[in-house]
């Protein structure tokens, strides 16, 4: 007996002991009282400064390094979820973990705000941000901004050869350039509010068609625009639909880099660029909302607006924070209030949110990968 | 079983069955009922703890499977007619030819390599016999993420191909597309040869030299004899191996993702991902279906297949003298060998190198070691110890009970990860949610993945302590679920070991469940091989594949002495 209760005791020691970061009250507790249930222990971290958990759907390389800054800052230790969907915490929100979401497309932060899922707040500094970007009540706002349009390979193709609008896409000879062209999956942020944006300039019908169109003619068609813009960059594709700073991205590998890129609608009669933004909500009943508030404070310093575009070269939507460019990206920079873009406003991108996922998941597009 | 326990059964029945007249139940009832459950244990049932543990275990094991059956049928009338129309055929088509080539392929590279090592006169013998089997410690989806590296549209391959004129005059532009079906067959055949070979050097091994001298004498040739006496005789371990490879194919995630092809598995992830659960819970319903067929086909062959091997007169197999067709058949083994094995360690070496002169070996990848260790060996102590009642049952107390919970436990077995990542979602995030996005559902969905595992080695060593031990300890009046935990498990403690270890490797390289139940802030090593080699950040990914590769030395051992 004395043997199996010992084993009996070992292993939960052992697994509290695994479970790490949050033993250090609790050890002795555990061996005295085998019966414990785990989920005590994962309660009893409101000790100093705590922690925030945040969901990002943004590529990690651009969050991490803002939330590791924010920790040196304050203190406060954060538990990133990278590559998280929106949907996840419309899935958990009768058990809310997030504190925060940051999200590559305002359409899905509009979206979780019409559900109910984000609250409103008053954080200092909020008036820097314009209040076309951001919600009413400033449950969600955004702090960059970028625009769709194609990355082409120098080498391959000419820019009088390329395409210039998003009608051109119809037509079946893109598919015959020389190693074709490439997009992301249908069930990318990025792509899914480029097609909320169409809906609104086109009707459903039209953007049905349009996605037919690429699904059928794209030579890849990939997870995200990371590999895109390497792709193109190496020669595997003529072309490929990504949002602007991966241009920038490019320019600066050491090689692959003879990349041009293409705002796309810009003539007269044109729909204009497709524009979204990023940026973040507070999420409903968030279990450590003192620290989010901190965090949205934090980040609202214009030192830190500019390190949330960071690695990902987007633009500012306060340019004149000035966020620093490499030399060969500040060279191809368009300003976003040089650029004609579209007639929808992004705060609307989240009331297209649901139905555009249903007409991408209708046409197949969400499950391609090529 | 023992005469002991039987008197001591009786004797309990008798003194219970002194029943009055006009009891709730009649005796005659009850005592049919006791009869009845005794003779379903043959006399010598288990106590009711350790049956209790047997049967919590088993329900663990399935629960999450069942559950997402269960959910499948409430998806609603019309998103199963559009999955139905839509997707279902496209997907069955990519599921199953990617399948039915890969088990031919496989059958074709493993079995001929388990005929040239085991029965040829093949120079360096012993040493191919286990350099062929180390494609084992590669996991598929580093495999894959090697020959994206080699043949990918901008890889060593198409470099190469550019720097030579003559090649480009000639054909053209490089023309291989590893994100293809052949591409992604290529891979998992690569990867996945060696069950099918390991399995049939086992049975070649043991063949008996009579039958083929018998055929000899009947005029026959050596292809003749290798295709009417050996081969047929192979038949149940290639049957069993080609299961193998089917199972593995079908439940396969990172290779197929990696490669941008869409099976059933990459399908159910991508629902899940964009938390469409209902829809990702219909293709699993039809990916447990197709794995049952699978299983149920097994299992019908195994049947009618069977072939008696005469002990008593047993000579070792004639090795074969290769004569000229040495040269050739050294270039094919060697090809196959630096093709699985040596090629991808090159890939992995070299950006690893710069990887680490990047500065790749820093905290965070200590962290995500850490991560993985910590998940790893939480779900190989696990499976040790609920292993145990188990397999103590199916070997102590056979009866259908414990058949059924044997079975139950081998569910996750057979499925794929992400199904049962699916199901764990569904139970925790509803009904558990304090556990609900902790690393202990990760360890948990490892133990339904692997407590097979556990349970075969385990047995293997349970078979060799006497039930005398048993009977002496139960004599001294324990209980058997104490018996097992006091008296057995010491002596077995070996086998049980080797099953952690089993279970610790393929923990340490699961992707999927890990992927999809994983709590912020929680990376494992596989998760950055993924994400890492998903963006084309080579020299992040192969520090942490490498270091898969090498701790996966540890069972490779183990699983060679098994066969």
């Amino acid at each position: 007996m004395k043997k199996f209760s010992l084993l009996i005791a070992l292993v939960l020691t052992m697994s509290f002991v695994l479970a790490g970061c949050n033993t250090n009250t609790d050890n002795e507790q555990t061996e005295i009282n085998p019966e414990v249930p785990s989920e005590n222990v994962t309660d009893n971290n409101n000790v100093d400064p705590g922690e925030l958990v945040v969901y990002s759907n943004r590529n990690e390389r651009f969050v991490q390094a803002l939330l590791d800054k924010f920790t040196e800052d304050t203190g406060i230790k954060v538990s990133a979820l990278h590559g998280a969907n929106p949907l996840q915490l419309v899935e958990e929100q009768r058990n809310v973990r997030a504190d925060i979401f940051i999200s590559n497309d305002l359409g899905a932060l509009g979206y979780l705000h019409s559900q109910g899922l984000l609250q409103g707040s008053n954080p200092q500094g909020i008036e820097s941000i314009p209040a076309d970007f951001r919600a009413e009540d400033n449950a969600f706002f955004a702090i960059s901004v970028r625009s769709r349009g194609f990355i082409y390979n120098k080498d391959m193709i000419s820019y009088e050869d390329m395409p210039k609008s998003n009608e051109d896409l119809f037509d079946a000879k893109w598919a015959d350039v020389e190693n074709g062209y490439a997009i992301t999956r249908g069930g990318n942020g990025g792509m899914i509010g480029h097609i909320s944006s169409l809906r609104y300039e086109w009707g459903d019908e039209k953007t049905a068609q349009w996605i037919d169109s690429i699904r059928t003619h794209a030579a890849g068609i990939y997870q995200g625009h990371g590999d895109i813009r390497r792709a193109v960059g190496a020669g595997e594709h003529a072309f490929g639909l990504v949002n602007n700073y991966y241009f920038h991205q490019q320019l600066v590998e050491p090689e692959n880099n003879n990349v041009g890129f293409i705002y796309l609608d810009q003539g007269d009669d044109e729909m204009g660029a497709i524009a979204n933004a990023a940026g973040l909500g507070l999420v409903n009943g968030a279990p450590n909302n003192e620290n989010a508030l901190i965090f949205l404070e934090w980040l609202l310093l214009p030192e830190n607006q500019v390190l949330f575009v960071g690695e990902s070269l987007e633009l500012l939507i306060n340019s004149e924070y000035g966020a620093e460019y490499p030399e060969v990206v500040a060279a191809n920079i368009v300003e976003f209030k040089d650029l004609k873009s579209q007639d929808m406003p992004i705060k609307e991108l989240g009331n297209y949110f649901e139905d555009t996922r249903a007409l991408i998941e209708a046409s197949g597009l969400d499950l391609d990968l090529r | 079983m023992s005469d002991f326990s039987n008197d001591y059964n009786i004797k309990k029945l008798n003194k219970k069955n002194d029943a009055k007249v006009g009891e709730k139940f009649s005796p005659t009832i009850l005592r049919f009922i006791r009869r009845k459950w005794l003779n379903i244990w043959n006399c010598n049932p288990p106590g009711l703890i350790l049956l209790l543990l047997g049967a919590t275990v088993a329900l663990i094991m399935s629960i999450p499977i069942f559950y997402v059956a269960w959910r499948s049928l409430f998806a609603g009338k019309s998103r199963w007619t559009r999955l139905l129309d839509q997707r279902i055929p496209q997907l069955l088509w990519n599921t199953v030819s990617l399948t039915a080539v890969v088990m031919v392929f496989t059958l074709i590279i493993g079995v001929s390599l388990a005929f040239v090592t085991i029965r040829t006169d093949i120079p360096f013998k012993k040493m191919w016999r286990w350099l062929l089997a180390l494609p084992l410690i590669i996991p598929p989806y580093v495999g894959a993420v090697t020959y994206i590296i080699i043949f990918g549209r901008s890889g060593w391959a198409r470099n190469f191909w550019r720097s030579v004129p003559w090649l480009v005059d000639n054909f053209g532009d490089y023309p291989i597309n590893i994100f293809s079906f052949w591409g992604v067959a290529f891979v998992l055949t690569m990867f996945t040869y060696p069950y099918v070979y390991l399995i049939t050097s086992a049975s070649l091994r043991k063949m008996n030299r009579n039958f083929e001298e018998a055929a000899r004498s009947l005029g026959m040739n050596n292809f003749q004899v290798f295709w009417k006496v050996i081969l047929p005789a192979l038949r149940p371990a290639i049957g069993a191996s080609a299961i193998l490879v089917a199972l593995y194919v079908l439940s396969d995630f990172g290779a197929i993702a990696m490669l941008r092809y869409v099976t059933f598995t990459a399908a159910i992830y991508f629902q899940r991902v964009g938390f469409d659960t209902a829809s990702a819970s219909v293709l699993s319903l039809v990916l447990i279906v197709i794995t049952i067929i699978i299983l149920w086909i097994e299992s019908k062959t195994r049947k009618n297949n069977k072939y008696y091997q005469t002990s008593n007169t047993y000579r070792k197999p004639s090795v074969l003298k290769l004569g000229k067709w040495k040269t050739v058949t050294i270039l094919y083994v060697s090809i196959i060998f630096i093709v699985s094995v040596v090629l991808p360690i090159i890939v992995l070496v070299y950006w690893s190198i710069i990887g680490i002169r990047m500065g790749a070996l820093d905290n965070r990848f200590i962290g995500f070691a850490l991560n993985s260790l910590k998940v790893s060996s939480l779900a190989a102590l696990l499976c040790m110890f609920l292993s145990m009642p188990v397999i103590y049952l199916k070997m102590r107390y056979p009866s259908i009970f414990t058949s059924i919970i044997e079975r139950l436990s081998f569910a996750g077995y057979a499925l794929p990860g992400v199904i049962v990542a699916l199901g764990f979602i569904f139970i925790f995030n509803n009904y558990i949610p304090a556990l609900y996005g902790t690393f202990y559902v990760v360890a948990l969905a490892f133990v339904v993945r692997f407590l097979p595992q556990a349970m075969q080695s385990g047995e293997a060593s349970l078979s060799l302590v006497s039930p005398k031990i048993d009977e002496a300890a139960r004599s001294l009046g324990c209980p058997p679920w104490l018996v097992m935990f006091k008296v057995i498990l010491p002596n077995m403690l070996p086998g049980v070991l080797a099953g952690g270890a089993l279970v610790f490797v393929s923990s340490l390289k699961e992707l999927p469940a890990t992927l999809m139940l994983r709590p912020p802030g929680f990376d494992t090593l596989a998760v950055r091989i993924y994400f890492e080699a998903s963006e084309a950040i080579y020299h992040l990914a192969a520090p942490a594949a490498l270091l898969l590769i090498i701790v996966s030395i540890i069972p490779l051992r183990y699983m060679l002495s098994k066969y």
